[in-house]
């Protein structure tokens, strides 16, 4: 669970440095945001994987998408990175630093209740969907104009199934089977936001957003 | 004040002068005094010796993007007459500058007065011809080139091949060959752009010539990996002559471990031997003649390793420092935060911390090695990890070409060490 939201904060804080590296003088940085992509990459198959485990260990209770993470201040980060992911997947070790989440956390966290509410509609519709051909891990991404954090990491919880019924076997095998069912999710949201007006705030604005699990795995290329 | 930002620090190859950098545009050019018998204490102190506004911010209307004046690389030309040249970069154009001297200046015209301003001709009762007459040196530079409109991406690094008669600029996913006189056109010898941007796995973090043949360059990428090119080989390199990658050591595998596997320079040795590389947390020496793996590995600060994820937050991960030889190629220097830098001898493998501040740095006085306490108990004159400035980095450091004479930029001020003369 520590990891899963540990994970989750990762993939928040980047899509966020994402976002705003777009603001900054002189343009998108194309190695920064290939960086940011990776690290997104990285968090996203930690979650998976740290999630395939929660459920492994429990299951007559999966991490449902319960309000109170939502309602809860970001993410001290004090979280524990203990070694819930098993052999051959990738750890997590470091400990964390006593250091001030980035404002920007705060933010994606108070909006997430109502990111929530459209995610859980989304959720069945996806269902029936099957992955595609899997997601090329290198596979850089677009971003959305709206998209950027907000009710990322809700949505994220939301949208992710417990691993199918046939996931047995190697572990690695499983998370590439979630991987591809993820992949599906993603491939599946409609049609891209609308762009946001150009009077955006810098910050990130509080806006549910479609295809915000697009973000997730699109980086941004500018050019 | 956010201009004054240091972002490159580069010695001429006779050591006489230092060229800077800034994040406003600026150049300012050090000289080096001139020893003097009378004056052994002063000897060879760098002094201001010109200072010119290189770069403009500029605007892309196409894409809508500001492009930073920073200067992100300077490089010098060899002295081959009296007028010294460099060239200087920012994200999107190479600027050729001649800086020269002026000591002397026509007096004395027929038609003009003193101010400049033509003189009534009614006034005009003789005829005299203008004559040289000494005047307060003056340094001017003037740009002889402009480069522009080759680089779609943001140009890393530029460097003159020993022909001098080319240089090479680096963008993210392209290198390209010019003729210091062709301003118009350049050739393409790197390109690594995927048909399908996403696709894209890594981009080109730093490139340069070797030392004497000017025919081979190397090129280093965000997947920590060295590429060596014969340009005799075919007119687009993309197909490397060599290929130098270490395989990574499985214990060491953590979360963010692609991203500071990323070479931030890439250093030639003065002989032409070796290479250099600076990722985020070691120095890497290759020998070029071994691809598998490097030669020599230099730990710059280990206990970030396992800060990782705080370092990631702040954005200290995506740091880059650069690495730099001594004239003998028998010690490399690289910078690290606190302010500290560190400098490894890779004959005695004895290596140093020192601290670049102003509370040290009084003239003449002797720099103290540092130390970092990595954990138990910390010792006198240790800091701790966690009292570390990751605001105060060093990021760009530069050696005399012949002598130990080393340039420190720390954020916006220079520091010129040298050793003590007994």
């Amino acid at each position: 669970m520590e990891v899963q939201k540990e994970a989750q904060r990762i993939m928040t804080l980047s899509v966020w440095k994402m976002y705003h590296s777009r603001m900054q003088r002189g343009g998108l940085r194309l190695h920064r945001s290939l960086q940011l992509s990776l690290v997104m990459r990285s968090a996203r198959e930690l979650y998976l994987s740290a999630k395939v485990d929660a459920h492994e260990s429990e299951p007559p209770l999966p991490p449902a998408p319960s309000p109170d993470p939502h309602l809860h201040p970001p993410r001290e980060a004090h979280a524990a990175a203990e070694a819930a992911a098993p052999d051959g997947e990738q750890p997590f070790p470091e400990p964390m630093d006593t250091q001030e989440a980035p404002r920007a956390e705060e933010t994606p966290a108070r909006c997430a209740p109502r990111p929530a509410k459209v995610s859980r509609k989304r959720r069945s519709s996806s269902l029936s969907d099957s992955g595609d051909a899997g997601l090329v891990p290198s596979k850089k991404a677009r971003l959305e104009e709206a998209a950027a954090e907000e009710g990322f990491s809700s949505e994220l919880r939301d949208r992710l199934q417990p691993p199918p019924a046939q996931a047995e076997g190697a572990f690695p095998n499983l998370a590439r089977v979630l991987q591809r069912r993820f992949s599906g999710l993603l491939n599946c949201t409609p049609a891209a936001p609308p762009t946001a007006p150009p009077a955006c705030e810098a910050k990130p604005a509080c806006r549910p957003a479609d295809s915000m699990l697009n973000v997730l795995v699109r980086a941004v290329v500018a050019f | 004040m956010l201009a004054d930002i240091i972002s490159t620090v580069e010695f001429n190859h006779t050591g006489e002068l230092l060229a800077t950098g800034d994040k406003g545009g600026r150049v300012v050019i050090f000289q080096r005094e001139q020893e003097s018998k009378n004056q052994v204490h002063r000897r060879g102190e760098y002094n201001v010796y010109s200072t010119f506004q290189s770069h403009e911010p500029e605007f892309d209307y196409l894409k809508s993007l500001e492009i930073e004046e920073k200067i992100n690389k300077i490089r010098w030309l060899p002295q081959q007459n009296a007028a010294y040249f460099l060239l200087s970069t920012n994200d999107k154009t190479v600027k050729l500058w001649k800086v020269s001297e002026r000591d002397k200046r026509p007096e004395g015209y027929n038609l003009k007065d003193e101010e400049g301003r033509l003189r009534d001709p009614a006034t005009i009762t003789t005829l005299r011809v203008p004559v040289l007459r000494p005047m307060d040196l003056m340094v001017e530079a003037t740009p002889r080139r402009v480069f522009a409109n080759a680089h779609t991406y943001h140009i890393n690094s530029i460097s003159v091949n020993s022909d001098y008669e080319t240089y090479m600029s680096a963008d993210d996913l392209r290198i390209n060959l010019w003729n210091f006189e062709i301003t118009n056109q350049s050739f393409n010898i790197v390109d690594i752009k995927p048909a399908n941007m996403e696709e894209l796995t890594e981009v080109i973090t730093a490139a340069e010539f070797h030392p004497h043949h000017c025919n081979t360059f190397v090129y280093s990428s965000s997947k920590g990996t060295i590429r060596l090119c014969d340009m005799r080989a075919s007119a687009l390199c993309d197909r490397h002559t060599k290929f130098f990658e270490e395989p990574e050591d499985p214990s060491n595998r953590s979360f963010f471990s692609e991203i500071i596997s990323s070479i931030s320079d890439v250093k030639f040795s003065h002989s032409g031997r070796y290479i250099m590389t600076r990722d985020y947390l070691t120095v890497k020496v290759w020998d070029l003649n071994m691809e598998n793996r490097p030669i020599e590995t230099y730990q710059v600060h280990d206990y970030l390793r396992s800060k990782l994820c705080s370092l990631y937050e702040n954005d200290c991960i995506f740091d880059k420092f650069e690495c730099v030889w001594n004239g003998s190629d028998s010690v490399i220097m690289t910078g690290s935060y606190n302010n500290f830098f560190r400098m490894f001898d890779r004959n005695t493998k004895r290596d140093v911390t020192l601290e670049a501040s102003r509370e040290n740095s009084k003239p003449r006085a002797i720099l103290k090695p540092r130390k970092v306490c990595v954990g138990g108990k910390r010792r006198k004159d240790e800091i701790s990890v966690d009292s570390l400035d990751f605001s105060k980095k060093i990021l760009h450091t530069a050696w005399h070409p012949s002598e130990n004479i080393i340039a420190v930029a720390a954020t916006n001020n220079l520091y010129i060490f040298q050793d003590k003369v007994n």
